[in-house]
């Protein structure tokens, strides 16, 4: 009886994985669709615009001035927009990490966090595509922590890639007081960290430091 | 001055050729032989199955047509990785900007101007990934104003440039790059471009 138990078991146990994969493979599928038609449609209708807006104002020196005044406007708010679509469409996968690895892509993410960001990146081959993914994605949400709620100076972001595991590790100056709590934008990381069986602690005692660590095996 | 834009430009070819038309910029096409050779090419990153493979922009690279004329690259995203790679080809007359920067009309008429004389023009997204890279060392001996001066020169632009970008007289913008480069045990450079390529390789971005 035991036998045939714990054989169920493995069989529900394998099941559970192998759909568990297909779920992440098809949420990777969609995400990548939903970031091309952003990019090919929405993205060039709005660079479009700007650059339309742009020659307006260019080549008219002698609009009135409320006309260019509202103009001006315009052109402000369209590339603004612009900068806020780009970190989106970047915010759901960033190319670069699939084409250059995660050194390239943290690189990336680093310079566009309103905060000085110290990143190490010592990792010698590729992790799975998958783990990547989580590991650019918990760093991103370490650094979107550390600046929304940590009123930090600094962050310091090392990635490790041993034989069998890859380990991030987010520290910031600030105040402390990070929590996984339902909804949090950690919380989400963390399952991220599970779906690859890895694990993301946070260590935050108030009046800080706050330092994060995904422990992802590949 | 003569402008081609490479076959293959879809997305901003009209607002390109109205752009050029309205700032008086002469274009030729690249299809077609009797044109003359153009000083500068304007290539797209998003071609679709030429150099960003399917349909998600990548690397640029330079012109195949024109190997040697200057070439600037337009991309729906930029990466300090592809702008290394880019200037490995080579460092002079190469620009690579994000594509939303032609909307600044005379900043982006003054890049095309640079990069056809043989100078660089890269975007300002990339030299912020440059200058994460090196957070780490030498440039915790620049005040932030250092790194801001640093950072524009290896956008490429001129201290003239840098000056008009910052609000900041001629005279200024050079004591701030030549103690920038002190403070970094630079050589001082002979002119613009030597100064252009002294930041980049300093920036690790060029050889």
């Amino acid at each position: 009886m035991g036998g045939g138990r714990s054989a169920a078991l493995g069989r529900r146990v394998e099941e559970l994985t192998a759909s568990r994969s297909g779920v992440i493979d098809a949420a990777a599928v969609e995400r990548r669709r939903i970031q091309r038609d952003l990019r090919n449609e929405t993205q060039q209708r709005l660079t479009s615009l700007s650059v339309n807006l742009g020659i307006a104002l260019a080549t008219n020196p002698d609009l009135p001035p409320a006309v260019r005044e509202t103009v001006a406007q315009a052109h402000e708010q369209a590339k603004q927009s612009l900068v806020e679509l780009r970190d989106l469409i970047r915010g759901i996968h960033p190319e670069v990490l699939d084409e250059r690895g995660l050194d390239a892509a943290l690189s990336g993410l680093a310079a566009r966090t309103p905060l000085p960001v110290r990143l190490r990146v010592d990792v010698r081959r590729r992790a799975p595509r998958a783990v990547e993914a989580v590991a650019y994605a918990v760093v991103a949400e370490a650094l979107a922590n550390a600046v929304r709620h940590a009123r930090a100076g600094l962050v310091e972001v090392v990635v490790e890639l041993t034989a069998s595991r890859l380990r991030v590790t987010v520290r910031d100056d600030g105040c402390g007081g990070a929590r996984l709590s339902a909804g949090s934008g950690l919380r989400g990381a963390a399952q991220r960290a599970r779906s690859v069986d890895g694990t993301l602690q946070v260590h935050s005692p108030p009046g800080g430091p706050t330092t994060i660590v995904a422990d992802l095996p590949c | 001055m003569l402008v081609a834009i490479a076959d293959g430009f879809v997305a901003m070819r009209n607002d390109l050729l109205r752009l050029l038309g309205a700032v008086g910029i002469d274009v030729v096409r690249e299809a077609g032989d009797p044109y003359p050779t153009p000083d500068l090419v304007l290539v797209d990153a998003r071609v679709p199955g030429g150099l960003c493979g399917e349909d998600v922009p990548a690397a640029p690279a330079p012109h195949r047509r024109w190997p040697s004329v200057p070439v600037l690259v337009l991309s729906p995203q930029v990466e300090e990785r592809y702008a290394v790679e880019l200037l490995r080809t080579r460092t002079r007359g190469i620009g690579y900007l994000l594509e939303e920067r032609v909307a600044d009309v005379d900043d982006f008429v003054e890049a095309m101007v640079r990069v056809a004389a043989g100078g660089v023009a890269l975007d300002p997204e990339v030299v912020a990934q440059l200058l994460v890279r090196r957070r780490d060392g030498p440039l915790d001996r620049l005040t932030p104003r250092h790194v801001q001066v640093i950072g524009m020169i290896a956008e490429g632009r001129s201290i003239a440039g840098v000056a008009v970008a910052l609000k900041m007289s001629d005279s200024a913008v050079t004591r701030y790059v030549e103690s920038a480069f002190a403070r970094l045990g630079l050589t001082p450079a002979k002119d613009e471009y030597g100064r252009v390529l002294a930041v980049l390789r300093f920036l690790k971005a060029a050889g």
